[in-house]
């Protein structure tokens, strides 16, 4: 019966962390409103998979390199296509694989720190070596040499993407759990005869968790950024797909006479990448206020 | 322990992560669609013409041999020919360093000179207008894609205004808009490290008994804070190296500068994958050698260092 | 005797998110030529408020509300920037608690001893190296010559600390404020301390405000005691008498912790230490102190003075509250 009381103190003890964490958040105005930013993207972009305003493959060079109208709200590009549907397509590309990428990078790179560190000796040794060959690459050269080898492709530059940012994940949680392991509570554990999972899940994962959250929040802001620079270099996804970088690299050519056809895509980057940014920071002070080191990539 | 003990320590322990550098340029290349001998030929040439070639580069042989031959070609400062020119890859490279390196430069030192002082000035004075346009710097500057700043740059003051060029390296107006565009990148990181690096400091301990010696505020701030807020400054800015080439190779691009990350791009559209290898190759050996100076930088600044390292070690 | 510091109803409170914690709440102290006086608290008492304020090491959040801190009859609170300074170091100096978060890690200790007296004198530290040396002599700090060019990290926590010492006594002060010099060493190494403190007291003639949770220390060394409870001083005294006839409950109970006979255990107090922003009302102790009766709760007693001691306790002596 005191179990029973005690488990339901701990859950309420939590909620109430939670409930602490998502107020400190909404007091971060900046953190709060780019929240609400990104989710109008967002549904600017699913709302694009049931409706746009034109079919965004359409060319027709009679009406190419409209400027905003009334009839095309943010113009149209060299190849006479409406912007604003190309927009609401290709969010599905840049925001999507950036998404899957970062989210397929903390995977592997959070399990392989979590091996890493609790099993340590070889297993360790190896996967250090392998991060520290990943890191000797400057981020975006890995992901363009990447590229060049695996072709273009969505596929391909969600592996890109994924390598280039699971090392600093790997390095990250293994940092916390050789913290965490040598901690009084696990030896205690240890002693006990505990399995080395539930060390793992009771005690490593929620100290490994925040750190992991924020960290993806500034990941996703930077693999927006990458994902379009390649597209811009032409690396990415292959034309005519709408993703935002590859519009900006096509567009550039008409800068002097439409600008706007650059303009637009670069903005809604900007807007994202800029929201992911703010959420992180926010993010980061609701979850940990102490930590200000995690680092912003670019 | 000595730095010059450190730094062969140093360089010593950095040649597994440059053969494991080497192993993945080279199973870069390999793993390419498309037959490289073919493509040396050509797609008009004849059978035996391809195979000749294959077997005079060695493509034949089993890869691991390859490997070793490549290492060993490597070593001796060969980085093959590149397919589109015929001259050997290292004299490409090499003639369009210096344009990189003056790039990288004039752009680190506008970045420099704009981002540490910003920094110590926001921390110093915290809730002023310095530490509003610091955030908004940083914030720029770790959001906005490199690529776009650089148009709007050229669509302003190329096109509009008409005052600066906005391609080529001809004259030394050339410069300014890459190198501004290139700082950008590096501007948001730095700003925001000093500045919370300072922060940090001025609330440390040992600033207290420099109060209390009854020493000049001034002295105080240089000595006490500023040195030792410098040591993850400069960590970070070597770590920004990194940054510093991959910007390099967009701004590059964008405003056709001809160094090394523009040549990578030409390189990649003409399909000229030896030339591909070796700037990237080229390039992870400037990275990996500039991390083991900062490196030891850091030990010279900071004496904890050294000393803990010629213990675990 | 001379008065070399004299606290006058010094109130010190800091402005946190979670109210005012008033931590100096009405203090009056006085310090003689040449004496040692000990402050025993608690941690959460406030003396490490009191230490700073005395030094003139204020920082924000904290701020002086009422009060104050007359130096040879010159309140400190009042004084500017540059007097201040003039005073730091010089004429005031302080021995802080933890010797590894308070000396620079990148500079030699010897430089670092040195801006002392670049401070007051002026020219390049390198020229003071000498007197450094003989500094590090007279705190007993081994092979001195060698010394002077270590880095903090080189030297263990009891010579770490006599460096600070050498920082605070290098301009041969009139006061020292040691704050929890020893709390951070080990025992043996704390006797070494506390006996070299002496020995500098009755050397430069100097007055020593020592700072201690560890009221057994201040019993060994301290010339009077002021205990210090929940940011009020509750008892003032010689330390002998103190030691032989505790008035205080509070007094009481924390003397009769250090002394107990065999095969009987210590009793620790009941209860636990009062939150500063919000003390309980009247006698800050009366929720602990096992004599206390309803007025405790509603009259928060004065010091006043009772057979040569200053107590604050309704229960004890002549008229209060």
């Amino acid at each position: 019966m005191e179990d029973e009381l005690i488990l339901k103190k701990i859950s309420e003890a939590r909620k109430k962390q939670l409930t602490t964490m998502w107020e400190v958040f909404k007091s971060n105005k900046t953190a709060y409103t780019s929240l609400y930013v990104l989710l109008a993207i967002i549904m600017l972009v699913l709302v694009g998979f049931f409706y746009t305003p034109y079919n965004p493959y359409d060319f027709d060079l009679s009406r190419a390199r409209q400027p905003p109208s009334p009839k095309h709200l943010l113009g149209t590009d060299e190849l006479g296509r409406d912007i604003l549907s190309r927009l609401m397509v290709g969010g599905r590309y840049t925001i999507g694989i950036s998404f899957i990428s970062v989210i397929l990078g903390s995977i592997i790179g959070s399990t392989l720190g979590l091996i890493s560190g609790f099993f340590g000796g070889r297993i360790d040794t190896v996967v250090q070596r392998v991060v520290d060959v990943a890191l000797a690459f400057p981020t975006t050269l890995l992901a363009i040499a990447l590229m060049v080898s695996l072709g273009p492709g969505i596929l391909s530059l969600i592996v890109a993407i994924s390598i280039s940012t699971f090392p600093t994940y790997t390095r990250l949680v293994r940092g916390v759990v050789l913290q965490v392991v040598n901690e009084d509570y696990v030896a205690a554990a240890k002693l006990l005869g505990r399995s080395s999972w539930y060390i793992i899940f009771k005690h490593i994962l929620p100290n490994v968790i925040s750190p992991i959250i924020v960290q993806t929040s500034y990941y996703l802001g930077f693999s927006i950024l990458l994902a379009s620079a390649l597209g811009f270099l032409g690396l990415g996804v292959p034309p005519p797909t709408p993703e935002w970088g590859s519009m900006i690299g096509s567009g550039r050519v008409y800068l002097f006479s439409s600008p706007h056809i650059v303009m637009f895509p670069g903005l809604f980057i900007t807007i994202t990448a800029l929201s992911f940014n703010l959420i992180g920071d926010g993010l980061r002070d609701a979850l940990d206020p102490r930590s200000r080191m995690f680092l912003r990539r670019f | 322990m000595t730095l010059a003990r450190y730094l062969v320590r140093r360089v010593w322990h950095s040649i597994p992560t440059l053969i494991g550098a080497l192993l993945f340029i080279f199973i870069l290349v390999r793993v390419l669609p498309g037959d490289p001998a073919r493509l040396i030929a050509g797609p008009e040439a004849l059978e035996e013409d391809v195979q000749r070639i294959r077997e005079q580069l060695g493509l034949d042989r089993p890869l691991y041999i390859q490997f070793i031959d490549y290492v060993s070609t490597i070593l001796k400062g060969d980085f093959g020919r590149s397919i589109k020119f015929g001259t050997p890859v290292i004299n490409e490279i090499l003639f369009r360093l210096p344009y990189t390196i003056v790039l990288a430069l004039v752009a680190e030192v506008i970045a420099v000179a704009v981002a540490l002082p910003l920094g110590i000035l926001s921390a110093l004075r915290p809730n002023s207008k310095t530490s509003y346009i610091t955030s908004i710097i940083s914030l720029v500057g770790a959001s906005t894609p490199v690529f776009w700043i650089a148009l709007i740059l050229i669509y302003v003051f190329s096109v509009s205004l008409r005052l600066l060029p906005s391609s080529g390296a001809e004259s030394p107006r050339h410069i300014i808009l890459p190198a501004i565009t290139l700082s950008l990148v590096l501007m948001g990181n730095l700003t925001r490290i000093t500045r919370s690096s300072v922060i940090e400091v001025l609330s440390s301990n040992h600033v207290l008994t420099a109060v209390a010696k009854g020493l000049k505020d001034r002295v105080i701030v240089i000595r006490h804070v500023l040195k030792n807020a410098l040591i993850p400054i400069v960590t970070i800015m070597g770590l920004q190296i990194g940054n510093l080439l991959g910007g390099a190779i967009i701004t590059e691009t964008v405003f056709a500068w001809p160094g090394i990350g523009s040549l990578l791009i030409d390189a990649i559209f003409f399909r000229d994958y030896t030339l591909i290898q070796g700037i990237i190759l080229f390039m992870v050996l400037v990275f990996i050698i500039i991390n083991i100076v900062v490196d030891i930088i850091y030990a010279y600044i900071d004496p904890r260092i050294r000393d803990v390292l010629w213990r675990t070690s | 005797m001379e008065k070399v510091l004299e606290v006058v109803d010094l109130r010190v409170y800091y402005e946190i998110p979670q109210g005012t914690v008033k931590a100096v709440d009405g203090v009056d102290l006085e310090v003689f030529k040449g004496e040692i006086l000990g402050v025993a608290g608690e941690s959460g008492s406030g003396k490490s408020t009191l230490a700073l304020t005395i030094a003139g090491l204020l920082r924000p959040p904290a701020k002086v509300v009422s009060g104050k801190v007359l130096f040879k009859g010159v309140d400190i609170l009042k004084l500017g920037n540059d007097e201040l300074r003039s005073i730091r170091g010089r004429r005031i100096g302080i021995i802080f608690q933890d010797p590894v978060t308070y000396l620079n890690p990148i500079y030699t200790v010897g430089f670092q001893v040195g801006e002392v007296f670049e401070a007051h004198r002026g020219g390049k530290v390198g020229k003071y190296f000498s007197e450094v040396i003989n500094l590090f002599k007279a705190v007993k700090i081994g092979d001195p010559e060698r010394r002077v060019y270590s880095y903090p990290h080189q030297l263990s926590g009891g010579m770490k600390q006599r460096v600070l010492i050498s920082i605070a006594i290098a301009e041969k002060p009139e006061l020292i404020v040691a704050d929890e010099p020893t709390s951070a060493l080990d025992v043996t190494i704390q006797a070494e301390i506390v006996e070299l403190l002496n020995e500098i007291r009755k050397e430069l003639n100097t007055s020593i405000v020592f700072i201690t949770h560890d009221l057994a220390l201040l019993l060994e060394i301290a010339d009077r005691i002021a205990v210090m409870y929940a940011g009020k001083l509750v008892e003032v005294g010689r330390a002998d008498e103190m030691y032989k006839d505790p008035l205080h409950p509070y007094t009481k109970a924390l003397i009769s912790t250090l002394r107990y006979e065999r095969k009987r255990r210590p009793t620790p107090i009941k209860g636990s230490i009062p939150s500063l922003i919000n003390p309980p009302p009247g006698c800050r102790f009366h929720p602990r102190c096992p004599y206390a009766i309803s007025k405790c709760s509603q009259v928060d007693p004065k010091l006043s003075s009772v057979s040569g001691r200053l107590v604050s306790c309704l229960l004890v002596g002549g008229s209060n509250g």
